[in-house]
């Protein structure tokens, strides 16, 4: 392995160094696709893997020659023709495509179970794996050299990184070029990654990051690593989460105490409002994104080219999934003439609040809480679930996403063997800092995994 | 009778709005196409900063005020032709605003006042067969700048001058006069406003106009009311038809265009605004020659603008505005300043010149002189004025008289222009 993997800590560094078994690559790909019939981690395994550390990348990010669905009917086929920059540029340094991993249906979903193939949970296939980004997280759990490229519009990382116990990293908006990502919510979508050592999503990161002159909002700017000794957890945070998850996070939190750490109190003014605010800018955004998918361009194709127009679209539309009806319905709401004040306009500055009110708070500080307010749950429980509630389940982590802050998740605990994870939220380009937090926090605590495909 | 427009013209760029396929309208159906004018999943729009700065000029040349800085907006809506189903345009951050063209009627100037200029995309061409639409991307992303005018049109010979006068304008600002106009049309006469969306080319624009007005003036005549709807123009009958679209039906849902960002303005370098109409009305009063002349001349000619400002202070008029009709006629426009004085001091010193004696001037050779027989000359000025003391006076009202009389001496003898004119103001003693 050459050492263009600059890595010390990490699972790079450690494949980088070892000899690779001839037919590593071909057993790997025959290991995943055995264990892939139970969890539906990948949609699609690259057949031609033969070289490099192994990526997967959710199938709504681009890969050149690969279909590319974002978990949707509609993009059934769709084969991208070109890679999107942050694919290209772990390509250009010998990192090895492995496949493309399963998602809710363009991102929409907390449990990764708006879709057509759905995710199991490794710790127990009876649970959902969480969402949107399922399957990244599923093979993060599974194999043992392998960094996931995944993506968050407003918990997408965090969520099923803390239910399949693994190291969930999103960086600050901008900070990774969106080119070649099929959009949900632009104004909110950020690349990011898992692994299984935060170690590993440094030296990643450190290859995609960096403006690209054809994302228009990726930005060229330094990030920093500047260490907070104060943990705010925001008022009301615990009595929200489960009983079970709040105890073993409380004793997570004094353990930090002990170690040195200033916890803290805080309350965030309107900080209930994200939620609301987070899923009307997105579900707009959405339902114009969406719009373009009419059944005779790219993915799925309507063949009857005699209907009308209206006729024609409304009847490849009906592709769409439940939860992408309904977002495009709401969407379609709430930026219409007549509403748009009271909601589009309104969420659009209840966000630019919360970026000042947190923002602030951050300059002193982490602001620190369980992941998820529950563990993993089963699918039939997750599929119960009104809407409302399911989007009710993503309160810690849509505040960082809607202000497109840097935010971490990692696992601090298992109950009844399921693994519990912590967010930490930093300032804007603070990015390194939450990396540095958590490989601390791997020199005391051993991550469990079920699973580890490919060892050497 | 008050009657707005919105115009859209292509801006003469090299490449799209949002990527960097070539503008060029070519044979072959999507040849010039990517992934983000076909609007591909994963694609994103950057901005083509040219089309923004091309924008800017022309705004600018319609007198608006600039936008410092600008910004983009989701406009959605169902049709094929549109590859994201949703067209990114302007909305509240518009490149101009409050703009005028002023136009001239046989009444007198007016100001017809400019709303907003914006910049977007252009959508898909749809070619439709009997039985079968087809497609064409090439088109999609072209810059369009949308030029909105204030309902201050009132007849049809102000709509036929305001065109005039606008296209003359864009010419100067290097946009390409030879594609079709495309505009859709506001119209209210007593009662409600009717749209009539997509007229392409002047001659339908007004032949649509006309239909409209005497529509609705035939409605009100029988007592009914004029409500405000959407509709299209069918060439071949010349007439207009109503849409099933209702006009409360429009919604368009707009959002920001979250894929790009706020631009600022300052950095560009506006291109020089000319206005013909106002050159030609310059000059005709600094050398006492014929606006209308000079304005046709000069609309959709830049060259001829060029060859006027180049001579027009060393030779008569008469003889600037004749070399460029001569040129003109042979289609010997192409040639340069230094050839064009060659040219012109021939015709000045009173040589006529056919075709073949231009090409050999602009070659470089001398043409034969010709000896000027004064006698004659003034034969023919005495018989076409007439009663010397009766052209006196007409002359005090209208200086301008003389031209037609040197017009007709040059016809008929082929003596320059400048010393037919000087040779009449001799004879009269003017």
């Amino acid at each position: 392995m050459d050492l263009r993997y600059s890595g010390t800590m990490g699972m790079i560094s450690e494949f980088a160094a070892s000899e690779l078994p001839k037919d590593y690559y071909a057993n790997l790909l025959s290991e995943i696709k055995e264990i892939n019939k139970k969890l539906n981690a990948f949609n699609v395994v690259n057949e031609g893997i033969s070289s490099g550390f192994p990526f997967s990348v959710k199938d709504n990010i681009c890969v050149k020659g690969f279909e590319a669905t974002a978990g949707s009917r509609m993009l059934k086929g769709y084969i991208p023709p070109f890679n999107a920059t942050a694919v290209e540029r772990l390509l250009a340094k010998d990192y090895g495509f492995v496949g493309k991993t399963a998602m809710d249906e363009f991102g929409f979903g907390s449990f990764g179970i708006n879709t057509d193939r759905i995710a199991r949970n490794p710790f127990d296939t009876d649970r959902v794996a969480g969402g949107s980004s399922s399957g990244a997280a599923v093979a993060t759990a599974i194999l043992k050299y392998h960094v996931a490229m995944c993506e968050s519009t407003g918990g997408s990382i965090a969520n099923p990184a803390a239910n399949c116990g693994v190291v969930g990293f999103t960086p600050t908006y901008g900070v990774i070029s969106r080119y070649g990502l099929i959009d949900y919510s632009n104004s909110l979508d950020k690349i990011g990654f898992m692994a299984r050592k935060a170690e590993d999503i440094r030296t990643v990161l450190d290859v995609v990051r960096g403006p690209d002159k054809r994302d228009t909002t990726s930005v060229d700017r330094q990030i920093t690593g500047v260490k907070k000794s104060r943990l705010y957890i925001i008022k009301g945070t615990l009595e929200k989460v489960d009983k079970e998850v709040a105890l073993s996070f409380s004793k997570f939190i004094d353990k930090l105490g002990s170690e040195g750490y200033e916890i803290k109190e805080v309350s965030v003014e309107d900080i209930e409002k994200s939620i609301p605010a987070y899923y009307i800018i997105s579900m707009a955004e959405a339902s114009t994104n969406l719009a373009k998918y009419n059944g005779y361009k790219y993915g799925l194709k309507n063949e009857n080219f005699v209907e009308q127009y209206n006729d024609f679209f409304t009847e490849a539309r009906a592709n769409f999934g439940i939860e992408a009806k309904r977002r495009i319905i709401l969407g379609t709401f709430v930026r219409s003439a007549n509403v748009k004040g009271r909601y589009y306009y309104r969420a659009l500055k209840i966000r630019a609040k919360i970026i000042e009110r947190m923002s602030a708070i951050l300059q002193d500080g982490f602001i620190i809480s369980p992941t998820l307010p529950m563990k993993a749950p089963k699918l039939e429980e997750a599929q119960r679930l009104p809407p409302v509630k399911a989007y009710m389940s993503d309160f810690l982590n849509i505040p960082p996403n809607l202000g497109g802050f840097p935010h971490i998740s990692f696992p601090f605990d298992y109950i009844d063997g399921l693994p519990i994870g912590a967010q930490i939220i930093t300032s804007h380009f603070n990015d390194y800092a939450l990396l540095d937090f958590a490989s601390e926090w791997e020199k005391q605590f051993e991550y469990r995994f079920k699973y580890n495909l490919g060892s050497l | 009778m008050k009657i707005g427009l919105e115009v859209h013209i292509a801006l003469p760029t090299k490449s799209k709005l949002f990527c960097g396929c070539s503008t060029e309208q070519t044979e072959l159906p999507n040849s010039h196409v990517c992934p983000v004018c076909m609007g591909f999943p994963g694609s994103k729009p950057v901005l083509n900063k040219k089309a923004l700065e091309v924008c800017l000029s022309v705004a600018n040349a319609l007198k608006c005020k600039l936008a410092e800085s600008t910004s983009f907006i989701r406009k959605t809506y169902f049709y094929p032709d549109l590859p994201k189903s949703f067209q990114i345009s302007q909305l509240d951050q518009a490149v101009g605003t409050d703009g005028r063209v002023i136009i001239k009627t046989s009444a007198g100037s007016k100001e017809i006042r400019i709303t907003r200029v914006q910049l977007e995309e252009d959508p898909a061409k749809i070619i439709r067969g009997e039985d079968y639409t087809l497609i064409d991307f090439n088109r999609a992303g072209v810059p369009l700048a949308e030029i909105v005018t204030a309902p201050d049109i009132s007849s049809e010979e102000e709509l036929s001058s305001f065109i005039n006068e606008l296209r003359s304008i864009l010419y100067y600002q290097g946009v390409d006069i030879n594609k079709e106009l495309k505009a859709d049309l506001n119209i209210s006469t007593t009662g409600d406003r009717v749209e009539i969306k997509n007229v392409t080319g002047v001659k339908n624009l007004l032949d649509a106009m006309r239909y409209e007005v005497s529509r609705q003036e035939e409605l009100a005549r029988n007592g009914h009311e004029i409500h405000s709807e959407t509709r299209s123009y069918d060439e071949s009958k010349m007439e207009t038809v109503g849409s099933r679209e209702k006009e409360s039906a429009e919604e368009y849902g707009f959002i920001f265009e979250p894929d790009l960002t706020v631009y600022d303005t300052s950095w560009a370098v506006l291109k020089e605004p000319v206005i013909a109409s106002r050159i030609a009305e310059e000059y005709s009063k600094k050398y006492n020659y014929s606006e209308g002349t000079i304005y046709d001349l000069i609309k959709f000619d830049m060259k001829a603008l060029e060859f006027i400002d180049s001579a027009k202070e060393r030779y008569s008029m008469q003889s600037v505005v004749g070399c460029i009709e001569l040129l003109k006629k042979y289609d010997l426009m192409s040639i340069d300043e230094a050839s064009f004085e060659k040219v012109l001091k021939a015709l000045d010193s009173g040589i006529s010149l056919d075709e073949s004696k231009i090409k050999l001037l602009i070659s470089g050779k001398n043409v034969e002189e010709r000896h000027l027989n004064d006698e004659i000359i003034e034969d023919i000025i005495r018989k076409e004025i007439g009663d010397a003391e009766k052209f006196k006076e007409e002359y005090a009202r209208n200086p301008k008289i003389i031209n037609f009389i040197v017009g007709k001496v040059v016809k008929e003898y082929g003596a320059s222009p400048g010393y037919v004119a000087e040779k009449i103001r001799k004879m009269l003693n003017l």
